[in-house]
């Protein structure tokens, strides 16, 4: 017997019976096969107790990779990760048409408004226009306020284009001579949906889709959720719209300093006065999906854009709020009512439209003249009158809200 | 107590003899599992094949006028005077399973809506459910084809 061919045979042995662990090691794969693809995918081998992300989403239809890339038929989890979009984070607005996109998703028909894509990435919210013409122009570096550059560059289609601003270019610091616009462009631009937040865990939050149709854990600001929902409520948007101000003579953020134990849960600072409806609802409650995700068009500043006032609802000394019935099932109220079904909208119902024809489709007119509202996020039902049938004193030429807090506010 | 002698029974299998036999179970037990691997290697398919037939057992199980969910299959049986057909349950629009509520197909994901023949009566699902074919055997069982 030649001991080298023996030590070989062992060393043979040894090597198959370590590729039988390491084979026997691997999870069992567990396969999906979502309808919408119909190819098989093994994430759900690891991600199994992974919630729904929404009812609209269900795992069977869609499974993983459509909307999160990745390997799908990889078992090792860095294999399996490594081609993922935007990391966790498929909403990113760089790679978001291909993870959200589509014409069946949310790059379709732009009159029905499923086209969310390509409105979010013209809202202020995210070219942060406003915000760098008001600022160039205060140091010189363009003539007026009206909206010249953005964080990126972005076209609008002239011939829908209301507001006739017909692209932006690329805020681009480096071509700035003024000193304050580079230290502008160092410190202040955490405030659009496309950055990365500021530093440190109490200012936590997600960017692209995500900063506002997905919430975090209560627990810990940095653990996503895994869910997509329309039901935004306020300290979603505190994340963002509650963390306190920018010093322009600094040029560098402030926090707010008032309520610094729980910023997310605490009212909206930068307005001082609220009404009880404001500080009762959630801010998505009022404020419409075009307000918030534009409606396609450039604009050149928030106030342009903002545009529901206290008289949207309670209408004014000479006016009821104008009113809709509805009709068609395929009405954008009903599609909003299906998603986040917290009020039972019917046809021949009769909701709220702002002037720009928006649905506040979690309203509903009651036979008695009065009206009801649904919280979106919290489901609660509000009921409230008409201005024209109480004893308001208000100024007829004053309809604003502003005017509204002056006796409305809730510190009085 | 006896003694074994040197050199005895035990000695009636060599020391080269052993390593030799153990040797050639080694090359054995590896080759074993080498073919073991092989099979597992070759026979892999990383994409199951889903089914398509749908054995549905006898057709005297669907009385006429039944309207039967097969949830395997994805798929609703009809039975009406006209015989059997089937729909697919997979909802057009973006793959979600419809149910049916108040005599209409409703997608529970976008809101879809069909009639009972299928046909949208609502979006945003641009097309009608998809008609399946059911075939009834000789032996009297019905067979569902979902492709």
């Amino acid at each position: 017997m030649n001991p080298k061919m023996f030590a070989a045979s062992t060393l043979l042995l040894l090597a198959i019976a370590l590729a039988t662990w390491q084979v026997q090691r691997q999870p069992k794969p567990i396969p999906l096969t979502p309808t919408i693809s119909g190819e098989t995918e093994y994430c759900q081998t690891c991600h199994a107790d992974l919630p729904e992300i929404s009812a609209s989403h269900p795992v069977q239809a869609f499974g993983c990779i459509i909307c999160h890339g990745g390997e799908r038929l990889a078992l090792q989890a860095d294999l399996a990760h490594s081609s993922m979009r935007g990391g966790g984070n498929p909403s990113s607005f760089d790679v978001v048409q291909a993870s959200c996109g589509g014409s069946e998703c949310h790059s379709g028909d732009p009159t029905s408004q499923r086209d969310h894509i390509q409105r979010v990435n013209t809202s202020l919210q995210s070219t942060y226009a406003g915000a760098i013409a008001n600022i160039r122009f205060t140091f010189g570096a363009q003539p007026d306020l009206t909206a010249r550059q953005g964080i990126y560059a972005i076209e609008d289609d002239p011939a829908t284009s209301h507001t006739g601003i017909m692209s932006l270019s690329a805020f681009a610091p480096e071509q700035e001579s003024n000193p304050a616009l580079l230290t502008f462009a160092r410190n202040c631009l955490t405030c659009h949906l496309s950055s990365d937040p500021l530093p440190g865990l109490a200012y936590a939050r997600l960017s692209g889709c995500a900063a506002c149709h997905t919430p975090t854990a209560d627990t810990d600001l940095t653990q996503p959720l895994h869910r997509l929902t329309t039901a935004i409520p306020y300290s979603q948007c505190n994340t963002c719209h509650n963390r306190g101000n920018y010093d322009l003579r600094l040029m560098e953020f402030t926090p707010r300093s008032d309520h610094p134990v729980d910023r997310l849960g605490d009212y909206y600072q930068p307005i001082a006065q609220f009404v009880r409806c404001e500080w009762t609802l959630d801010c998505l409650d009022c404020h419409t999906r075009l307000e918030a995700m534009g409606d396609g068009d450039l604009y050149n500043n928030q106030k342009e854009i903002q545009y529901v006032q206290c008289r949207t609802c309670h209408g004014t000394l000479e006016e009821l709020p104008i009113t809709l019935r509805i009709s068609d099932p395929e009405d954008i109220a009903m599609r909003m009512a299906f998603l986040n079904p917290v009020i039972d909208l019917k046809i021949g119902d009769v909701v709220i439209v702002t002037e720009r024809g928006e649905r506040l489709w979690n309203t509903r007119q009651l036979t008695d003249g009065t009206y009801e509202l649904y919280g979106k996020a919290s489901g609660q039902r509000f009921t409230f009158r008409p201005v024209m049938e109480i004893g308001c004193l208000q100024d007829v030429e004053q309809q604003e809200s502003q005017y509204c807090h002056a006796c409305h506010a809730v510190e009085r | 107590m006896p003694r074994l002698p040197r050199g005895g029974a035990m000695n009636k299998v060599s020391r080269r003899g052993f390593l030799a036999l153990v040797n050639r179970v080694i090359l054995a037990i590896s080759g074993l599992m080498g073919m073991a691997g092989l099979w597992r290697f070759l026979s892999y398919a990383p994409q199951p094949v889903n089914p398509v037939e749908f054995d549905l057992g006898p057709a005297s199980d669907y009385p006429p006028g039944s309207r039967t969910v097969v949830h395997q299959a994805r798929a609703i049986l009809i039975h009406t005077p006209s015989g059997f057909s089937a729909l697919s349950t997979i909802c057009p629009h973006l793959g979600c399973e419809v149910i049916e509520i108040e005599s209409q197909y409703r997608c529970p994901c976008h809101g879809s809506r069909f009639n009972l023949l299928g046909e949208v009566i609502q979006g945003p699902a641009g097309e009608s459910l998809r008609p399946l074919r059911v075939q009834e055997m000789n032996d009297g069982t019905l067979v569902l084809y979902t492709h």
